[in-house]
């Protein structure tokens, strides 16, 4: 019976390592897939901000938050090329990992208040953030499974937590430039996401230079 | 005392400067900031007016986390009214917040402050080095375009991300073909011009950020030569053979049309007795000779008898009925122009309407609850006969009313002959007679074939008959064509809706008609049948005739009032 019992294991792993290894996918394929994502990911992004600029209040430009005081500005990033070339790769994908989660509450948040946002093209905005959502999730379980590849250090993931309130404003100037500000915050995390996966992809590619 | 007077001359110089028309200088304005590659920046500005005196500009910055401000660390390199930041100088991921200010001796003015993130401005330079080769394959020649990214660009690391577009047009043409080539560094172009001269630009774009400028010029020459689009050639030619055929078979089709068309065939000579050999082989005393026919012009009888119509035909009503139910054609046919004896369709042969008088003999009797309809609806219109032609001969069957008819056959009522003067010109009072004389009409349901010939009109305007057959017709001896026996004139009719005809006759015999009539009589003869009807009088006897082989009983009376045949020499008795 046991004997019976081990050999029908053996043969149920080993079918399963095959079929896993038949159908994993190379990691410089994974960080290609990714990358695009990201790089849709921004693009999205900046449109967004440049839609809701089309009608933005004049007064709302001065009274808007400075960068660094977006709830991911805590986390270290290479400020230049040299750093960034320096980090290590796990080191960078963790990086991506904690930036894109940590922008899993203030999108719900932006997701909620779009339809109210007083902006002619609110719709169109609020259909965006949607799609902005799903790219994010899709790429986080991507990153997440490369980094299941990538080794135990990018694993790590910072938590930046949202200290954000649960809305965004009351009066009109002020929801818009709430709203303009979480935008712009996640447009340049969003290009740090995509700049680091990019850097990644290069590295990985050591067997086709073109992809760099 | 050495402040006062400082002050003092600051303040003299600064108002003598006002008087003199010197102010401070305009605000300047910062045009642009651009990164070729991520690593460096310069940002342009555009100066004010100067106010007339010598102007200074001075870029400050602060970097988003700090309040320190920094001075451009370099006016130069980038040229003139530009800030060059270093690499030392620049950072990724932060926010410059930039601002000018013009300085002159009467004061300064600071432009607006930008807010600069160095990654957002990336513009590459051109890609360099683009090199385009003519290659060969087995289609034709195609271009081969390749290039390489420009110098600074870190791609390699994956620093910098670049995607290419490339243009190509022929010399002289207004419009660039534009392609998109992604990342890669290379390029294929088909389709050339033979011999053409092309010109092609590259330029690039980093993932997010400005196209850069397009590249100089390249300049590749395409060789002569011949396109082998084989395929296409093939194509053509078989198309065109394909129509060809078509377009012949249709022609060999056709071809007498054609023919017709494009060379109309001359009408030849169709005149009775013409021969054309002769025309063309003989002398033309000959060939006119030979037209002439002995007999035309007409010149023995002088009174037109020949041109008149030739025969009557008379029915019987219903014969009549069945006749037109025949068809009005056959009329019509009848109502042909007698013309001359020469011709030799004398428009007799519609008259075979005799032969289908015949078939209806059997249907005669048949209808005669018809024939009473029809009789009151020829009556009426009768009354609606109009045109009649006066003279020659009248029309007057019962349900032709067309005045054409004039001429052609007549088929009379007897009775049309005896008021002659009534009858020939005055419609009424033919009406009036047609109408006695049918009146009380019964159906005798004969049907004889035989004609009555008008043999012309006389002066007082009356018909003249005789009959059609001539002796060779008589097959037995009831004929009895004696002398004189033949026709006999119609008197008139009686009371009793009897044919009255008169003794003395003129005996005339149309030989032609009646060799021409003869055996048609004949036939119609043995075939017909006289029928009889109770209504005559016994003035009429029915003709026995070879139609003895009728089933039909002959009896002594016979009424041919309305539409009957007369005979003549039956009705002598």
């Amino acid at each position: 019976m046991a004997h019976r019992g081990s050999q029908a294991t053996t043969l149920y792993l080993t079918a399963l390592y095959m079929l896993v290894s038949c159908t994993a996918v190379p990691v410089n394929d994974l960080l290609d897939r990714a990358s695009q994502r990201s790089d849709k990911l921004h693009s999205l992004s900046t449109s967004l901000t440049h839609e809701l600029d089309s009608h933005f209040p004049p007064i709302g430009r001065m009274i808007m938050p400075r960068p660094s005081m977006c709830h991911t500005s805590s986390l270290q990033t290479p400020t230049d090329k040299e750093q960034a070339l320096r980090v290590s790769e796990s080191d960078l994908l963790s990086l991506a990992r904690s930036l894109l989660q940590a922008w899993v509450d203030p999108l719900l948040l932006l997701s909620s208040s779009a339809n109210s946002l007083p902006h002619p093209a609110h719709n169109s905005i609020y259909r965006k953030i949607q799609e902005l959502q799903e790219y994010s999730k899709s790429l986080g379980d991507g990153l997440d499974i490369l980094s299941g590849k990538m080794g135990p250090s990018s694993q790590y993931i910072s938590l930046l937590p949202f200290r954000g309130s649960n809305d965004i404003g009351q009066d009109k100037t002020s929801r818009l430039v709430n709203f303009q500000f979480l935008l712009s915050c996640f447009r340049r995390d969003s290009h740090k996401i995509d700049s680091f996966l990019k850097v990644l992809r290069c590295r990985a590619a050591k067997m086709r230079p073109e992809m760099c | 005392v050495v402040v006062y007077l400082n002050l003092h001359s600051f303040l003299f110089f600064h108002v003598l400067s006002l008087c003199l028309g010197y102010s401070p200088p305009g605000k300047p304005k910062l045009t642009s900031c651009r990164s070729p590659e991520k690593e460096t920046f310069t940002c342009w500005w555009e100066p004010g007016s100067d106010g007339g005196l010598p102007t200074t500009y001075a870029l400050y910055y602060r970097k988003e986390n700090s309040d320190a401000v920094y001075e451009c660390p370099d006016y130069h390199t980038a040229g003139e009214n530009s800030c060059f930041f270093n690499k030392n100088d620049t950072s990724i991921w932060v926010n410059y917040n930039i601002t000018v200010v013009a300085t002159n001796a009467l004061g300064s003015n600071f432009s607006d402050p930008v807010d600069v993130d160095v990654v957002y401005i990336v513009q590459p330079h051109t890609p360099e080095n683009v090199t385009v080769t003519v290659m060969e394959d087995k289609d034709g020649p195609f271009l081969r375009v390749s290039w390489e990214p420009p110098r600074k660009a870190d791609t390699r690391s994956g620093w910098i991300t670049l995607i290419y577009e490339l243009r190509v047009k022929l010399e002289g043409e207004e419009e660039w073909e534009e392609h998109r080539a992604g990342q890669q560094k290379m390029f294929n172009i088909f389709s050339l011009r033979s011999g053409g001269m092309y010109l092609v630009q590259v330029r690039c774009k980093p993932d997010h950020g400005f196209w850069s400028e397009w590249s100089s010029t390249t300049y590749i020459k395409v060789p002569d030569y011949f396109p082998r689009e084989t395929s296409v050639w093939i194509l053509i030619a078989v198309f065109s053979a394909f129509i060809f055929f078509i377009l012949t078979w249709i022609l060999n089709l056709k071809s007498n049309s054609v023919k017709h068309c494009l060379l109309p065939p001359v009408p030849g000579p169709k005149i009775k007795g013409f021969d054309k050999q002769l025309l063309k082989n003989g002398r033309s005393e000959e060939v006119f000779s030979a037209l002439v026919v002995p007999g035309f012009p007409p010149t023995t009888s002088s009174d037109c008898e020949d041109l008149l119509v030739e025969y009557l035909e008379v029915y019987t009503p219903e014969e009549q009925e069945l006749i037109l139910e025949e068809g009005k054609d056959l009329q019509e046919g009848c109502l042909k122009s007698k013309g001359s004896p020469s011709d030799s369709d004398s428009g007799r042969g519609s008259c075979d309407s005799h032969t289908l008088l015949m078939e209806k003999c059997g249907e005669g009797e048949g209808k005669e609850e018809k024939h009473q309809e029809r009789a009151q609806k020829g009556k009426r219109q009768q009354k609606h006969q109009t045109g009649w032609e006066e003279g020659d001969v009248s029309h007057t069957r019962e349900d032709v009313l067309s005045p054409d008819m004039s001429e052609g056959r007549v088929k009379t009522w007897p009775s049309v002959f005896s008021p002659l003067p009534q009858y020939s010109s005055r419609p009424l009072d033919h009406q009036g007679s047609l109408e006695t004389a049918r009146h009380g009409l019964q159906l005798p349901g004969f049907r004889s074939t035989e004609y009555v010939e008008v043999q012309r009109v006389n002066q007082e305007d009356m018909v003249i008959l005789q009959p059609l057959f001539s002796s060779s017709c008589q097959r037995d001896g009831h004929l009895q064509i004696g002398q004189g026996e033949d026709y006999s004139k119609v008197k008139g009719v009686d009371s009793g809706n009897m044919l009255l005809l008169q003794r003395e006759v003129e005996v005339k015999r149309e030989e032609e008609d009646g060799d021409r009539y003869s055996c048609d009589i004949q036939d119609r003869v043995t075939e017909s049948c006289y029928t009889t009807s109770t209504a005559a009088s016994s003035q009429v006897t029915g003709k026995p005739t070879s139609c003895a082989g009728t089933a039909m009983p002959v009896q002594e009376e016979m009424v041919l009032a309305a539409n009957g045949y007369v005979d003549a020499a039956t009705m002598l008795l």
